[in-house]
């Protein structure tokens, strides 16, 4: 190799190779996912990463894995409605040192019209609520009162199936949160926690959960 | 746009829940694979794996073919979980273990890369970084590890270990994209 001096990677190049190659702390991460979001231009840095090293993933090798196929579906895609409240048991063993704030209400039209309010995410005072609709082929959920958290965090939205570990269904910022979903029937809830900026690292509830509604038929 | 697995990738973009299954059985292995030697822990892979298929269904619509092959995009939703976890875990977890489970892997990852399309350009690629730093990025890329670890690794400061990396990241650049 010839010794000529080598262009080094502009600020947001460097960043997002960083970011690729995964040796940034976690607060670095969380951010970085943010701008991923709302930055096309460092995104496309990003996914030019992907590529340029997506030649490495050779060296993963195959691991066997069971079927998990029916618990994925089961998180995913609405099954005859069971309402039997085993979301109540995951909220009190792994949410056990959360608060949850604001006694939820919800409001449930049957047989609703696409577009129309399906749900309302509320706390008693009525300081903080959203509303969620369903269109048919989309929940669409916006607040309706309150604030959003400060710029260090971010409101999530959790759908829990009966049974299973919450799902994140996003970020609620400003503007309305649209998740293609089909309508998630009885028994199920849908929580908002609050997360770091980002959301959670971890895929699952890390803040107080403050709002939460079971969706009853 | 002839590989099967980008065309399920599309066939779940567009809500089609047999073309869900069909990923499934077809990446499955290879994600398990990524998630197993990042986490080092099958109860938590198996866990993370759920993640990564419902997070591949939320998204996938993102997904843009002109960008990339499917499984890269598969393999990053896959790694930048596992990453996220392994950063999110408390600090003595990943002290244990954990740095004899990447002397183990290393030898194997220079083996494994098989002379084939990319992987053949990385490879080439990779020699032209001195050994010990071609070492550090692929430990960083296939067993998630951090500046911290790498330091300590190499029994140098982070600050060191920062301009070594990007130095190499930007060596790596001029030869791939080539």
């Amino acid at each position: 190799m010839t010794d000529t001096p080598l262009s080094p990677l502009g600020d947001d190049d460097a960043l997002a190779a960083e970011y690729v190659l995964g040796v940034l702390d976690l607060p670095d991460r969380i951010e970085i996912e943010a701008r991923i979001k709302s930055d096309t231009a460092f995104a496309a840095r990003v996914s030019a990463w992907e590529g340029r090293l997506s030649g490495l993933n050779d060296a993963f090798d195959d691991a066997p894995v069971p079927n998990l196929l029916p618990q994925i579906e089961a998180r995913l895609f609405p099954t005859p409605a069971r309402p039997k409240r085993l979301w109540m048991g995951w909220l009190s063993g792994a949410m056990a040192a959360l608060v949850i704030i604001g006694a939820a209400y919800l409001v449930l039209q049957p047989a609703s019209p696409p577009g129309v309010v399906v749900a309302e995410l509320g706390t008693a005072s009525g300081g903080l609520s959203y509303e969620a609709r369903y269109t048919g082929r989309q929940l669409q959920i916006t607040r309706v009162a309150g604030t959003a958290p400060g710029t260090a965090q971010d409101h999530q939205l959790w759908l829990i199936a009966p049974g299973a570990s919450p799902v994140s269904l996003g970020l609620l910022r400003e503007g309305t949160l649209s998740v293609d979903y089909p309508r998630p029937p009885a028994g199920w809830v849908l929580a908002i926690s609050v997360e770091p900026a980002g959301g959670s690292p971890t895929g699952a509830p890390t803040g107080p959960v403050i709002l939460t509604a079971e969706i009853s038929a | 746009m002839d590989d099967p697995v980008t065309q399920m990738l599309l066939g779940v973009a567009a809500r089609d829940r047999a073309a869900f299954r069909q990923i499934y059985s077809a990446a499955s292995a290879k994600l398990m694979g990524v998630l197993l030697r990042i986490l080092g822990n099958r109860a938590e892979a198996e866990d993370a794996l759920q993640e990564v298929f419902t997070r591949v269904w939320l998204r996938a619509d993102r997904y843009d073919p002109t960008k990339g092959a499917a499984m890269t995009w598969l393999v990053a939703i896959a790694r930048n979980h596992a990453i996220d976890r392994l950063r999110a875990r408390k600090p003595e977890q990943s002290e244990d273990g954990e740095a004899e489970l990447v002397v183990d892997r290393a030898p194997r990852a220079e083996t494994r890369l098989i002379a084939a399309g990319e992987a053949r350009r990385v490879t080439h690629c990779f020699a032209t970084l001195e050994p010990d730093r071609a070492e550090a990025v692929r430990g960083a890329y296939l067993d998630g590890l951090s500046y911290q670890d790498l330091a300590d690794r190499y029994a140098v400061p982070i600050n060191t270990m920062r301009t070594w990396l990007r130095r190499s990241l930007a060596k790596l650049k001029e030869c791939l994209d080539q």
